[in-house]
């Protein structure tokens, strides 16, 4: 056995080693986090829907103001994970959306209205939200995997140049506009293909949650290290699946970026999604102002450290923050055991977006838990490794991990407590 | 002396990997003349992967390519030419290092049986899946 | 017909302590009165009510003679409005309830008879009933330093009502025809020059007591800060306006020579006085504090427009008035609110309070609506009231306006910084630990911020009843060539 650690977070670190997950285990936390993702996994499925129509069918609309209005064919898209015809089934359920869905869609927080007038009053799923997490992926780059060293390459250049000439035949003004602009058409391009990584990345989170959600209902989830287990198992499950991008016009497909390529879930969604978006994002505008030249914001990108592990939750529902718009998304599905304990806790019903707020954040420790015991199982020791060697290199590991929760922001020493709601 | 691939075949333990290389469509690569050295991860490792990894990449050739491409070095490495340096540049791209060489170790797997000379390489056995990264 | 405004709160304030015990009965009891004065007033607007003259001691010429004109019935009407706020924003909890409602209407009461005077001794009698019911509401249901801020408030009030009775005696002695105190007498008495300028000092010293106006100031922020919430708005909203409305009829309508003669000190006065009040309020710490400076910056405002007594700027003495009643009693409102939820009146430990989900949002937003009028933006009543005043005072005294421009735009900074600090940025969460506010607690902050927005986008509100009235009396005093004339 090794000595203890003494890192700051040593008790977290220990934890971590004896299969457990930074969320500390107690009944309660477990009835919050699962409870969380069945209301996170709802909206998702509406997110990884639309992210796919957008990068296979709306592509380079140049006025995409419809880009929202998805098919009936996406939303009856089968989930590769769920359904009776799936291949490796995670979720017990259908493939199509989620009945949730379809009833929100058609009735949002008002009445049943025409689609058009729930879009404009706002009073529907905030894809914004979906796009944003797009964008930081897009901006951040370079976060491991081949994705973004591809969509440099000639192959993809050459794919790009096609899809855009197929997309715009028979329009000479875009064609021309695509002559003497071609690097931006390309770019946009690159966009879309984010568009498309992230879709395939969700489309798998969304069965996986729903299926733990169904299983803490019939008691088949008891401990915060199950439900993270249950994640570590579909991550490693749903590792290889190919991530490309296909763009359907007319009858046509154009393969930009063909399964060949070899990109797989885990090396060039998930990871990368998880350090975009858990930990970097970027800086909300509309909540303070930040003096650039007062360094106020990093000037190295890998110090970025506004996601959801470093996130103040308190300004929530004030305007220009892009979690508000999924704060908002999972008021609509909260599952009623979830709605009860915010009622009894807080200001009751007045303050839920920040009480969800923060479970949220300790959910996505959760997640990020299930990512690190992930990473170590692929790349290091088993947790009961009789090698002292193999447990310190674990123990480095996971101390690295730790390090990046050191700085001020970092919320794992408030999501030890309890009180913290 | 016999290749790579029918030196495995006839060890009896490396069902499972034969099997993703034929899936993989490696299985020509690797019978070339090479030479190859390859960490050959044995059935219990890629049980010893949760369930329905495997499956996955079975399904998609591309990405099990890479996966196994990972396990193969070009040219033919015994263990005393390998532990001289901190990694090697594997065919998929990423290096692989090796971490130890008493026990011999290559990433996070020990090697159980290490230099089986074959016509088009070398073969080091080892228990667990190795993954880039 | 005027006389059931008075005897309402009289009887009322009398009786209820025997009717009920209970906070919550006796509360909704006492909102009776002001509201029934409320709509008589508001009754009184288009069908003008007899004025009442009854012989009360003749020896001493004291008549109860009440009537209306435009000076006073909006006055009138912003009283019934101040004090139905006052009491539906009193705390239930507030000890001895029996004492605390008949006081409040003690206060009414002599505020509406002041008002409504027609007799300069009944005005001085009223003006010395309020003394003793606010001093005791102060001295009673304040704050921590309560006991020193009544004592200081009642001895600067007591100066200021021997100082008026003085100056009121004088006005029946020197009155040519008899010991006559009315109005009616006295704005045709046409004392000679040497004595309306000695006069008018006294009714100056008095009203600026009053107002207050800068040196005579030393009451006004203690008070104003121990003083309970409803009490200051009705204090700050009211009591003060009596003493612009004694200038008013005391100063200009009764001594125009001398007001001629004394209005660049006025002037100067005033001006000082709005700088000192918008520098002061930038410096303060504590909120109520900042509200009570941010008072006197106004009052001096409306001390320049009284010195320059053109038709324009005594209409914008009487918006003014009404303007800076209404907001002054929002924003003490406001700033009790938040130092009931929070617990604290220190701006260092305040922040965020517009967070939507755990902060105050519906307080700070109109904290923010009443901190805009206060700094005169366009679209509220403080900005037709700051514009008439400027636009009146202009040519008479230019700098002195420039002054008040200046102090205008002080407002503006210290409402910015107020706000910043208080509204935007991070809450608290250790300290959030609040229940948000009822809608009982916010109707009258609503209904002061309606009012407020009323009286910003629909300008004739405020002046349209005194128009005629205000011309009257500026007639009298249009041009600075007579002042020259006379010296």
């Amino acid at each position: 056995m090794i000595p203890p650690s003494t890192h700051k977070y040593a008790d977290v670190i220990h934890r971590l080693e004896a299969g457990g997950s930074m969320l500390p285990d107690t009944p309660e936390n477990l009835e919050q986090i699962i409870g969380i993702y069945k209301a996170y996994a709802v909206p998702m499925d509406f997110y990884w829907r639309d992210l796919l129509y957008i990068a296979e069918r709306v592509f380079l609309n140049p006025l995409p103001a419809f880009k929202y209005f998805i098919s009936k064919q996406y939303m009856d898209l089968a989930n590769s994970y769920s359904g009776d015809n799936s291949k490796l089934r995670i979720w017990r359920g259908g493939e199509k959306a989620h009945p949730e869905l379809v009833a929100f869609m058609k009735r949002g927080e008002t009445i049943s209205m025409p689609k058009i007038l729930h879009h404009l009053w706002h009073d529907r799923i905030n894809m914004e939200f979906a796009e944003a997490c797009m964008q930081a992926m897009f901006w951040h780059q370079d976060m491991g995997g081949r994705f973004n060293d591809y969509l440099e390459s000639k192959a993809y250049l050459a794919n790009a140049d096609r899809a855009i000439k197929a997309y715009f035949k028979g329009n000479p003004l875009m064609l021309l506009l695509y002559k003497l602009f071609p690097e931006m058409f390309i770019e946009q391009v690159r966009q879309l293909s984010y568009y498309s990584n992230l879709g395939l990345f969700w489309e798998v989170m969304a069965p996986v949650f729903f299926e733990m959600s169904d299983l803490y209902d019939e008691g088949g989830i008891n401990s915060v290290p199950e439900a993270m287990d249950f994640l570590v198992n579909g991550i490693f499950a749903v590792a290889g699946r190919p991530i490309y991008h296909h763009v359907y016009m007319g009858n046509e497909c154009i393969e930009i970026i063909p399964k060949s390529e070899g990109f797989t879930w885990l090396y060039e969604a998930a990871l990368p999604y998880v350090e975009a978006v858990f930990y970097r994002t970027s800086p909300f505008r509309g909540t303070k102002s930040y003096n650039a030249q007062a360094n106020q914001v990093p000037a190295d990108q890998a110090d970025f450290h506004y996601g959801i592990l470093y996130a103040d939750v308190y300004p929530v529902g004030s305007a220009g923050i892009p979690p508000t718009l999924l704060m908002q998304d999972m008021l609509h599905f909260l599952p009623a055991y979830l709605e009860a304990t915010y009622q009894n806790h807080g200001r009751g019903d007045e303050d839920k977006l920040i009480q969800l707020g923060i479970t949220f954040q300790r959910s996505m420790y959760n997640v990020t838990s299930a990512v690190i015991q992930a990473l170590r199982c692929a790349l290091l020791y088993p947790l009961t490794d009789p090698d002292l060697e193999h447990l310190l290199a674990n123990r480095r590991f996971f101390e690295a991990q730790m390090d990046r929760f050191l700085r001020p922001e970092a919320r794992l020493s408030d999501i030890q407590q309890q009180n913290y709601r | 002396m016999a290749s790579i691939l029918n030196t495995a075949a006839e060890a009896g333990c490396f069902k499972t990997l034969l099997a993703a290389v034929a899936a993989a469509g490696l299985s020509e690569a690797l019978d070339g003349p090479g030479p190859f050295t390859v960490f050959a991860p044995v059935d219990d490792a890629f049980a010893a992967l949760p369930a329905g990894t495997v499956q996955t990449l079975v399904d998609n050739p591309p990405q099990l390519a890479r996966i196994l491409k990972y396990h193969v070095l070009a040219g033919a490495y015994p263990q005393a030419q390998l532990v001289s340096q901190s990694d090697w540049p594997s065919l998929e791209g990423a290096p692989i290092p090796i971490r130890r060489s008493e026990p011999f170790e290559v990433k996070n797997a020990t090697v159980i049986n290490a230099d089986i000379v074959c016509d088009n390489g070398v073969v080091h056995v080892i228990d667990r899946v190795i993954l880039p990264g | 017909m005027l006389i059931v405004l008075l005897i309402i709160p009289l009887l009322i304030g009398l009786l209820q302590p025997l009717i009920a015990s209970d906070s919550r009965r006796l509360r909704s009891i006492a909102a009776v009165a002001p509201s029934i004065q409320l709509c008589l007033g508001i009754w009184f607007l288009k069908n003008p009510p007899d004025s009442i003259s009854i012989e009360w001691l003749p020896q001493l010429g004291l008549k109860l003679e009440l009537g209306v004109d435009g000076l006073s019935l909006p006055l009138v009407i912003l009283t019934a409005i101040l004090t139905l706020l006052a009491i539906c924003a009193s705390q239930l909890e507030y000890v001895r309830p029996r004492l605390y409602y008949p006081l409040l209407l003690s206060v009414n009461l002599g505020l509406i008879t002041a008002f409504l005077a027609q007799n300069a001794l009944l005005f001085v009698l009223a003006y010395e009933l309020i003394l003793i019911p606010t001093t005791l509401l102060v001295a009673i249901w304040g704050g921590s330093q309560r006991a020193g801020a009544a004592i200081r408030f009642l001895i600067y009030g007591a100066i200021s009502g021997v100082i008026l009775l003085g100056v009121v005696l004088c006005f029946g002695w020197l009155n040519r025809s008899g010991l006559n105190f009315s109005y009616s007498s006295l704005s045709q008495a046409s004392l000679p020059f040497n004595q309306q300028r000695w006069l008018l000092i006294g009714v100056l010293v008095a009203f600026c007591l009053k107002l207050p106006i800068v040196p005579l100031h030393g009451w006004q922020p203690k008070t104003y800060s121990q003083a309970p919430t409803p009490v200051v708005m009705l204090m700050s909203g009211a009591v003060s306006k009596m003493g612009a409305y004694g200038l008013l009829r005391f100063g200009l309508e009764f001594l125009p020579d001398g007001w001629m003669y004394w209005s660049p000190l006025i002037a100067a006065l005033g001006a000082f006085s709005a700088i000192y009040g918008a520098l002061n309020a930038i410096a303060q710490k504590d909120i109520r504090l900042l509200i009570a400076y941010s008072s006197i910056g106004h009052m001096g405002m409306l001390m320049l427009a009284l010195a320059a007594a053109t038709t324009l700027s005594l209409q914008g003495v009487m918006a003014q008035m009404l303007a800076h009643g209404l907001i002054i009693a929002l924003l003490f409102n406001l700033v009790g609110l938040i130092e009931l939820k929070t617990g604290t009146r220190s701006i260092a430990e305040l922040s965020g309070l517009m967070n939507p989900q755990r902060g105050l949002p519906f307080t700070s937003s109109l904290l923010l609506i009443g901190l805009m009028a206060a700094a005169g933006v366009p679209g509220l009543a403080g900005f037709v009231a700051e514009l008439l005043i400027f636009e009146g005072s202009w040519k008479i005294f230019p700098w002195p306006t420039l002054a008040c421009l200046l102090a205008s735009g002080f407002t503006a900074v210290y409402a910015v910084r107020f706000f910043n600090r208080v509204g935007f940025g991070r809450l608290d969460p250790a300290r959030a630990n609040w229940v948000s506010t009822t809608w009982g607690e916010r109707l009258p902050a609503l209904i002061l911020s309606l009012l407020v927005l009323i009286g910003g986008i629909w300008p004739t509100s405020l002046t349209g009843i005194s128009e005629a009235t205000t011309a009257q009396i500026a007639i009298s005093n249009t041009s600075t060539n007579q002042l020259e004339q006379q010296s």
